[in-house]
């Protein structure tokens, strides 16, 4: 019972909150191995509520602590920043990188609050790039080293404990394949996407979104084709995510194969709500410096995130009206797509 | 080749078929006949429509002289002016010879749309001029160069590769510089250049580097920038750097064109000739790669962060007298 209060279900990306419980949940569940099982679980159905309204009751170490500042950190920036006005916005980055200072100097080994950090610090994608590429094997190394130190009697919560010190390194590494990207990197995306899913196997970053583009960059269909079916098993509800979708899309788009590419963009517009709105304003947002944001999975939210991740593919091109001549094609043929699925 | 003598080589061909085996002296004899009086021996539907042609893009290179005195507006007016004017000087040239290759590429290219839709109509044309007159094919073992009558196929042809590069489709792209490359060895038409372009967005190695030594490694602006710019997106940084230095060093005004691209109207019907490493073909090179170059965002500044690239470029613009 009390593992299961911690381990249950399988995140969508990264959750700050979710892994601030898990942390603080995990630790406080090691307190009590040696008593008694009926007073354990009976200390343990009070966790919760100590979590949420007396927090510094609960046992827990500087990096635990750290952590916790990051997570508030990133509610401020990942989730509320974007929707705040002028005024607050200033305000709210200001309080989020206080909070990551903070989490530094508890935990100067907090990699999390580092790398947020530094996204915000550096003048281009290429000096952070650069810094992510040159720190990413000292973050393994700590990563790593906390591994190492986990000791458990329980062996779900070993594998948690030992999943949780990685967690650093997996968003580095995450991080690190997206912003090659943008810096034209599409190898080095791949060859990070491919280490991270050999660490991790369950791909709790969803790097394999990131890598799917980059396939599409390099017009590598044989590629992607292969990457597809090797990742297969992590599909949901079997049905194909966005952002392989989109690669899909670009590919048949770049061989000029109209056909296929309406075919696919039809598919992808009735597996995801409201498919047309999100093709006809393709946001271009920021991206999650905690991680990509966690939604859930085949929402409008979802469909909004990979179009603007997807704007490597779909600005690409000369093109004077500025939307790229894939981001063109898409918004002249979704609606003919939404009119034909309207029809039906 | 300037239009003007290739319009001669064509009356000279036309005209030595007429008469025969001709002697290479006595082909000779006849094209310095034809340069002298053109006009007697213009009597092909097919040829007026070429000089119309000639004509008519001459009269838009005379136009863009003096683009750099307009303002933005009068520029942008006259521009539409001229090619609208040049539209209907290839429907001129489409009534006199319906099956002119180079009078349907000129209205395609005159009519300056989008990437994807200009890519659709060349398609268009480049498979009705298949089922017209057949596959394009090198004569015997040499080059398909050789045959001025075939000079409008092989046009289409660098123009859809270069189509397939501004529409961001790279491998399309690569395949027709392939295709050009093994009906026209010598390469008159650079196919080698967008094709290297292509090579280093795609990251390509193997393919860049197998190109460059097809051509000797002779190097010229499009290979110079390709290079900085594949090591920069492989992320070989040393390498990169060399690379750049080696664009600064040889490139007239190289970094001046890099970071202070400017514009260059529509290719009509061909890339302009420029000299090797002269400022013109940078200035072309940079142009072209503007594709490329907008997906690496950083790399400008990265160049001008190295060495001494930015003052390089700023001492170019002092000389030259071009602003900064």
């Amino acid at each position: 019972m009390v593992q299961h209060t911690i381990i249950e279900g399988t995140a969508v990306a990264y959750d700050a909150h979710r892994e601030d419980y898990q942390r603080l949940g995990l630790r406080f569940a090691r307190s009590l191995d040696g008593s008694d099982p009926l007073s354990a679980t009976r200390a343990f159905s009070s966790f919760g509520r100590r979590f949420a309204q007396n927090r510094d009751s609960l046992p827990q170490s500087d990096a635990d602590r750290a952590f916790h500042l990051v997570a508030e950190a990133t509610a401020l920036i990942d989730y509320e920043l974007p929707f705040a006005d002028d005024a607050h916005a200033e305000q709210l980055v200001d309080q989020g990188h206080h909070l990551l200072d903070e989490a530094i100097g508890l935990d100067p080994h907090c990699y999390d609050a580092i790398r947020m950090k530094s996204a915000a610090a550096s003048p281009s994608f290429e000096s952070y790039y650069t810094f992510l590429a040159s720190t990413a094997d000292d973050v393994r190394a700590v990563c790593e080293e906390e591994r190492a130190k986990v000791a458990d009697d329980s062996p779900e919560r070993m594998l948690l404990g030992a999943d949780i010190a990685m967690r650093p390194y997996y968003r580095w590494l995450a991080t690190q394949a997206g912003k090659a990207i943008i810096c034209g990197r599409n190898r080095e995306a791949i060859r990070l996407g491919e280490r991270l899913l050999e660490l991790d196997p369950a791909d709790s970053a969803d790097v394999r979104f990131t890598v799917a583009i980059a396939y599409a960059k390099l017009e590598d269909e044989t590629g992607l084709k292969r990457f597809a079916a090797r990742t297969r098993p992590l599909m949901r509800e079997g049905t194909r995510d966005a952002w392989m979708q989109l690669a899909r899309i670009s590919l048949a788009h770049k061989r000029h194969d109209i056909a296929r590419a309406r075919a696919l963009l039809s598919e992808l517009m009735a597996s995801y709500p409201h498919a047309l709105s999100a093709f006809t304003a393709q946001k271009e947002l920021p991206d999650g410096v905690f991680s990509r944001l966690a939604v859930p999975p085949f929402c409008e939210d979802e469909l909004i995130l990979a179009v603007s991740e997807g704007t490597v593919l779909l600005q690409e091109g000369r093109d004077d009206a500025g939307r790229g001549v894939l981001g063109t094609w898409i918004v002249r043929n979704a609606a003919l797509a939404a009119k034909v699925g309207d029809s039906r | 080749m300037n239009l003007r003598e290739e319009l001669y080589e064509r009356l000279a061909r036309r005209r030595g078929a007429q008469l025969g085996d001709l002697s290479p002296a006595a082909y000779a004899e006849l094209l310095l006949a034809v340069r002298e009086h053109p006009e007697s021996y213009l009597d092909n539907p097919s040829d007026q429509a070429f000089l119309r042609l000639t004509q008519a893009i001459g009269r838009v290179m005379d136009s863009r002289d003096a683009d750099e005195w307009r303002d933005d507006e009068s520029f942008m007016e006259e521009r539409a002016g001229r090619m609208a004017r040049l539209r209907r000087d290839c429907e001129r040239a489409l009534g006199e010879a319906p099956e002119s290759v180079d009078a349907r590429l000129m209205s395609v290219l005159a009519a300056d749309q989008e990437p994807d839709d200009q890519l659709d109509a060349l398609l268009d044309l480049e498979q009705a001029v298949a089922a017209e007159q057949g596959p394009l094919s090198a004569p015997g073992s040499g080059d398909a160069w050789h045959d001025v009558f075939l000079h409008g196929r092989l046009r289409l042809l660098a123009s859809l590769s270069r189509t397939c590069l501004d529409s961001a489709r790279y491998r399309m792209s690569v395949d027709y510089c392939k295709t050009l490359l093994s009906l026209s060895p010598m390469d008159a038409l650079g196919a080698r250049h967008t094709c290297i372009l292509s090579y280093a967005r795609l990251e390509d190695e193997p393919g860049f580097d197998e190109l460059d030594a097809r051509f000797g490694r002779r190097g010229d602006s499009w290979q110079q920038l390709g290079r900085a710019v594949l090591f920069y997106k492989l992320g070989r940084m040393p390498a990169a750097r060399r690379a750049l230095s080696g664009f600064s060093s040889l490139c007239e005004g190289g970094p001046f064109a890099l970071l202070r691209p400017v514009m260059v109207d529509t290719y009509l019907p061909d890339r302009p000739a420029a000299e090797p490493y002269s400022f013109a073909e940078v200035t072309l090179a940079v142009h072209e790669a503007d594709p490329i170059i907008c997906d690496i965002p950083d790399f400008p500044s990265w160049a001008e962060q190295q060495g001494d690239f930015a003052e390089q470029a700023r001492s170019f613009s002092e000389r030259s007298g071009f602003g900064w």
